[in-house]
């Protein structure tokens, strides 16, 4: 992480924080930050509920987790290069009634229809990245519009029933637990682990920062930015995909509208965990503890039985006070 | 300040309710919805009930609020027996039934066929509305005094569009307007345009409202529904347990009505101890969520209220998932056919079903038919919701269809969607 960071101060033009030590120490405790308030949030949650700690409700959470966090990790790449992907959402729910619909609820055509589905979802980031990078569209009007065009299409395709039939067999295997850890938390994990292995061990996850951080220096320093705006779309669009997929084997596929609002929780997922919309900085683990404080907030609302419009105060109350807690640490240091 | 435009740009809303909306949208793992935006928003069957959302909020004539407490115990029949083959729900005891039975006058109406029919869709984006849209289109194509194409527009959720849309129609010189709406005040005035011209108009979403607007409604009573499955669910648990209840989008007319049958229905149930109430948006996934983090909490659930299907297939899989799923009775849901299907293959935990028919679409052109006849009819049409038997569920779930169907035994197959 840190190397990304430094690479990152590198070509900045004055306008960037320095490439000092300095610089370098105050990324790791602000990125570092919001671990502390997820940590403050679980304290908090521990001692309201007994149950909360309970290993078991802990694996619950990180895997309510997986379809929001799998979908940030494509829109925390695209963020760090000063874009945004809406269209994430409008994927989701294409790949979860495409996924079925391919399947047709036979078990032999699970592997067709997760490569399908991932092509398609994959394609969708590729046109966004296309346009983004050629057109020099803008990301949130393009992404938005790609939204419609995508919900549309799913509409289109299904005629307004959410067509198709999941595999028995897909959503037995995935929804397993081996021991008590379910599979969808290693799934989770193992995408996690590969977007951050991109993220800092390849030339690519550098270029992000480079081209967030300034387009211009990046450009003038060699950095084919074209190309990095789009491998960052398409990255997008195949995680949204293979979260509609996770969705599908989560809760069968029932709607054209599944992915409806996911959008939003992983634009708020990316951003609380530090990646600003200005690009250049944060970085998929500050979106990881972002996700996990979202959820943590829905998980404590259910466990302390509030009614349902205290839950709605206290969540927002949980999500204003995070990240005014991060706020806060950023500052000390 | 990016963000804030952005939400804006989506929303199309007041920023302040925008950005609200948005950070509630954030702090569920499903997508979630600000009660506020609910009634334009709803994801599924919550189609069917938003147009009745709005009604309430509409005129406050039309929903008397003392009515129901007072009426409902002394009047309403016991819930239909278990045994009994399918059985219409009682009528008549819902605010609704206050007006529904009011006469309307349909001289103004009577005209020669061939009549144009016109639907006008609030949205067409749940598959409930897309049924009741068949079995509309279904029940014109057996009246040979409509004419053959049905003109079919789309707001998608934007009640300013179907302003537009039906303004569109009144100039295409359409003769009969069926329509469920995105928010009955946006359209009333049209409608009263309509009406004005002598184009009758009829409420099909489910919903019910007694405005000038409408001449009459075709409509699904969420009181009575609730009450049947709260009592259905009462009676298997043999009047004790402990319950949790999930309900559609919270401020919804579904909610509030299933909230409050649920809550009379236990006044006599006194040993059944409602756990917690929550509101799962008619969202599979959210449900699902919901109850696996409420079984963290409650070591011991034994009944689960849960009138829509959707939302019940959701909570089953956490309970199935939890290996709890052997200790708890749900009650009866909807025809949804994954609820069905989910049914079939666990029949120990179910409890029946009561229906939520989008043959609401169906009774709503009969209603224009007699309306453009100029024979008369009432406010309201009650499309009764039916009680099936355990035994006969497995019969309804078709197997081989998507989870996201509804159970349609009456619709002829070349009027079924794609599956």
């Amino acid at each position: 992480m840190t190397v990304a960071i430094t690479v990152q101060a590198q070509p900045s033009t004055g306008r960037e924080r320095p490439a000092s030590l300095l610089g370098t120490t105050r990324s790791f405790v602000e990125r570092r930050a919001i671990w502390l308030v997820l940590l403050v949030l679980i304290g908090c949650a521990g001692l309201l509920s007994p149950v909360f700690l309970n290993p078991i409700n802990l694996f619950n959470i990180v895997r309510q987790s997986a379809v929001v966090g799998i979908a940030s990790i494509g829109v925390t790449l695209v963020m760090i290069t000063r874009g945004v992907d809406l269209s994430v959402g409008a994927v989701i729910s294409l790949a979860a009634v495409l996924g079925a619909a391919v399947m047709g609820g036979q078990d032999g055509n699970v592997a067709q229809a997760v490569a399908m589905t991932l092509l398609v979802g994959t394609l969708v980031g590729a046109i966004n990245g296309l346009l983004i990078a050629l057109r020099g569209l803008p990301p949130f009007i393009l992404t938005l519009g790609m939204a419609v065009a995508v919900q549309g299409s799913n509409l289109l395709y299904t005629g307004g029933t959410a067509y198709g039939v999941v595999a028995p067999g897909y959503r037995d295997v995935v929804n397993q637990r081996l021991g008590p850890v379910p599979l969808l938390v290693l799934i989770f994990a193992a995408v996690l682990l590969v977007g951050l292995l991109i993220q800092n061990g390849t030339l690519f996850g550098r270029r992000l920062y480079l081209v967030g951080g300034n387009p211009e220096a990046a450009r003038l320093s060699g950095v084919n930015v074209s190309r990095t705006l789009f491998l960052a779309y398409t990255c997008s669009g195949f995680t949204a995909a293979l979260a509609g997929l996770v969705l599908l084997a989560r809760s069968g596929v029932s709607s054209n509208f599944a992915g409806q609002g996911y959008e939003f929780d992983a634009l708020a997922a990316v951003v609380l965990g530090g990646t600003t919309f200005e690009g250049g900085k944060g970085g998929i683990g500050g979106t990881l503890a972002g996700v996990l404080i979202l959820l943590v907030a829905f998980n404590l609302v259910n466990i302390l039985g509030l009614n349902f419009n205290a839950q709605l105060v206290l969540k927002g109350s949980i999500i204003i006070g995070a990240a005014a807690l991060y706020r806060l640490a950023q500052r000390r240091d | 300040m990016f963000g804030i435009r952005m939400v804006n740009a989506l929303r199309l809303g007041p920023p302040l309710l925008a950005g609200f909306a948005m950070l509630m949208a954030a702090c569920a793992p499903a997508p979630a919805t600000a009660p506020t935006s609910a009634p334009t928003t709803a994801p599924k069957p919550a189609a069917t009930t938003a147009p009745a959302a709005a009604s309430t909020t509409a005129p406050p004539t039309v929903a008397p609020t003392t009515a129901p407490a007072s009426a409902k115990p002394t009047t309403a029949p016991a819930a239909p027996a278990p045994t009994s083959a399918p059985t219409a729900l009682p009528a008549g005891t819902s605010p609704e039934a206050l007006t529904a039975n009011k006469p309307v006058d349909t001289a103004a109406f009577k005209k020669n066929p061939p009549w144009k029919l016109a639907i006008s869709a609030g949205y067409l984006s749940n598959s409930w509305v897309v049924f009741a849209q068949q079995y509309a289109k279904y029940e014109a194509s057996i009246h040979p005094e409509f004419a053959k194409d049905i003109v079919v527009t789309d707001a998608n959720f934007n009640a300013t569009k179907q302003v537009a849309d039906i303004e569109d129609l009144l100039n295409r010189g359409v003769d009969a307007i069926v329509y469920w709406p995105v928010d009955d005040k946006a359209i009333e005035p049209v409608l009263e345009k309509a009406i004005a011209k002598g184009i009758p108009t009829v409420n099909v979403g489910g919903g019910y409202l007694d405005a000038p607007g409408v001449v009459s409604n075709a409509y699904i009573d969420q009181y009575l529904l609730g009450e049947a499955v709260a009592k259905r669910m009462a009676e298997v648990l043999n009047g004790k347990g402990q319950i949790i209840s999930m309900l559609p989008i919270a401020g919804t007319t579904a909610a509030v009505d299933q909230d409050k049958a649920l809550k009379d229905v236990l006044k006599n149930y006194p040993d059944i101890k409602l756990l917690d109430t929550q509101n799962g948006d008619w969202n599979r996934a959210k449900a699902k969520s919901i109850t696996e983090n409420l079984l963290q909490k409650y070591q011991k659930i034994e009944g689960v209220f849960s009138p829509a299907g959707q939302m019940s297939i959701g909570m089953a899989e956490a309970f199935e998932e939890a290996g709890r799923l052997q200790g708890v009775k749900f009650s009866p849901g909807d025809e949804y056919n994954g609820w069905l299907k989910y049914i079939a293959k666990h029949p120990d935990i179910n409890t029946g079903i009561v229906t939520f028919p989008p043959s609401a679409g169906r009774t709503g052109v009969q209603q224009m038919v007699k309306i453009l006849m100029g024979q008369p009819v009432t406010k309201g049409i009650q499309v009764p919701s039916v009680f099936i038997k355990l035994e006969d569920v497995a019969k309804a779930a078709e197997m081989d269809r998507p989870d996201d169907w509804w159970s349609s035994a009456d619709l002829p197959e070349e009027f079924k969607p794609k599956s």
